[in-house]
């Protein structure tokens, strides 16, 4: 029947539009960009164009009260015959919504801890090129991100309460902690345990409380969980097997930004402890950033931005002469100033450019030793990059 | 509170806050206003939900009312994206013209505007607030 078609049609033009009877949404954006590093002793420059990010939102809202949200995100590259880059399920929540004061979300989520952890990934709101490092997760494959911030939860209460003009914000989750079974566990192990999922018993916990009053918030985060990350220290320090499993894992931030006429400043710390209950290893981290900014006008924005990673790894299968198993802490200290500008011509692109000096400090030390190695690296990267919306 | 013109102005000069004849209030302050505009409120004393137009270009207008609230039209965006791609709702929705607006303020249930008070005739809307145009 012809009308049939014509209803099809429109069906389908309605979906080319991303809005289907008003209360499904499908949006997302990607940035694209093209980077140059210089060279340094044993690495030659580079240049490379790349695909960073791509994300794509599937949102309804079910009614007034309720809501739900998917987010896939593809990054650097993404090609699953190539083995480049990933493709991932990064949030699918339902939202109970009973007003200001209180909302609820359940379901895989990224919680609020600081200021930038929620929207790290929605480079349109960014104008960052290579973000504040911890944040920066195309780097995941060689930046513990998630060490630093907390990149899952399952279930958030948050929501602000009114005083006069100030608002006080509030979030508090549970999540899971961070022994998470892969593939890789099961081939290595011959098991077939549930992939994806917490292989102990506790649980993530986390929050933030924060304030807002005109242009200017500020606000405290802390999470805790316990990490299996060091098992196998105790070939060194002595002590059962399970001396290294459930190690405490409490992240501390701090988070400040305002906005006075056209200047603006942000700036975050995080802390990150543990408690391995062995003081000749500190495994914890530090992660500090500030970027004052310029709205030169409507659509220009220019930034410069100090950035300071200390990060501490541990390795286990290091072999010295004596022939010993060292647990052996590597401190990787990153520090970059970057400068860049944001240029929207219109509500839906913005063109990018940033550079800087990075310098990269690793310092390699078996304990009983001492600094076995000390190696710098200073270079530069400059990039630029365009983010759209669709 | 209202931000009524203190000195001797005329109508043109001043922005008029318009909301549905239906909403339960008289006036808003601007902590409620601004409230609304940044979508942390979406609802009129939780009894109906708040429907917010935007004007779509810059002018005198609307720079005067976000002039009013203390945010930049760029500071907005920012906010209003924020909340788009957090999945925490959309951006008003924006007309070329304050008389789009007028008409879609009357119409709509719950809803907010704001026009030119030389716009607003008859008693189709609410004025909740009088903002005046700096023209200095």
């Amino acid at each position: 029947m012809p009308y049939r078609r014509v209803i099809l049609l429109c069906c389908l033009l309605g979906l080319s539009q991303g809005e289907v009877a008003g209360q499904f949404n499908t949006f997302g954006y990607f940035q694209t960009s093209f980077q140059h590093r210089t060279s340094f002793p044993d690495e030659p420059a580079q240049n490379f164009f790349s695909l960073q990010q791509l994300n794509l939102f599937f949102q309804t809202n079910i009614s007034r009260r309720w809501g739900a949200f998917v987010n896939f995100e593809v990054l650097n590259n993404f090609s699953s015959s190539r083995r480049w880059g990933s493709f991932n399920l990064e949030e699918a929540w339902l939202r109970y919504r009973h007003d200001a004061r209180f909302n609820l979300k359940a379901g895989l989520q990224i919680p609020v801890f600081n200021h930038l952890n929620e929207i790290k990934n929605r480079s349109p709101l960014l104008p960052y090129i290579v973000r504040p490092l911890v944040y920066e997760t195309s780097f995941n494959e060689f930046i513990a991100v998630e060490a630093f911030t907390p990149t899952q939860a399952f279930l958030q209460a948050y929501g602000f309460l009114s005083v006069g003009e100030t608002k006080l914000d509030y979030a508090a989750y549970l999540g899971n902690s961070p022994n998470i079974r892969s593939q890789f566990d099961n081939l290595r192990d011959g098991g077939d345990g549930q992939t994806g999922v917490d292989t102990t018993k506790t649980l993530l916990v986390g929050g933030r409380l924060g304030l807002r009053q005109g242009n200017a918030k500020a606000g405290a985060s802390a999470t805790y969980d316990v990490t299996n990350a060091f098992q196998g220290a105790e070939a060194l320090f002595g002590g059962p097997a399970t001396r290294f499993e459930g190690v405490p894992r409490i992240r501390v931030g701090g988070d400040f930004s305002v906005h006075v006429g056209r200047f603006s400043f942000e700036g975050e710390l995080i802390l990150v402890s543990h408690d391995e209950d062995e003081p000749e290893l500190n495994v914890d981290n530090e992660f500090f950033y500030g970027t004052l900014g310029a709205q030169a006008n409507e659509r220009l924005f220019v930034y410069a931005s100090y950035w300071n990673t200390v990060q501490r790894e541990v390795a286990f299968d290091i072999r010295t002469s004596d022939g010993i198993i060292p647990v052996f802490p590597i401190i990787v200290d990153i520090e970059s100033i970057q400068v860049g500008v944001a240029f929207s011509p219109n509500e839906r692109i913005t063109l990018k450019a940033q550079g800087g000096p990075v310098e990269v400090v690793q310092r390699a030390t078996v304990i009983p030793f001492g600094d076995i190695t000390s190696r710098q690296w200073d270079f530069s990267i400059y990039g630029v990059a365009a983010s759209v919306l669709f | 509170m209202l931000a009524l013109a203190a000195g001797a102005t005329t109508a043109s000069a001043q922005v008029a806050v318009i909301a549905h004849k239906g909403v339960p209030v008289d006036s808003l302050s601007k902590t409620e206003l601004l409230d609304f505009y940044t979508g942390d409120a979406q609802s009129w004393r939780g009894e109906m939900a708040v429907v917010v137009f935007d004007l779509k270009s810059r002018g005198p207008v609307r720079d005067a009312f976000y002039e009013y609230l203390g945010k930049t039209s760029s500071r907005m965006r920012s906010i209003w994206l924020k909340r788009k791609l957090s999945g925490e709702g959309d951006p008003p929705e924006s007309f070329e013209t304050e008389v789009e607006v007028l008409q879609r303020v009357a119409s709509t249930p719950g809803a907010l505007g704001f026009v030119q008070q030389a716009t607003v005739s008859g008693d189709d809307v609410k004025i909740l607030v009088v903002i005046e145009i700096d023209e200095g």
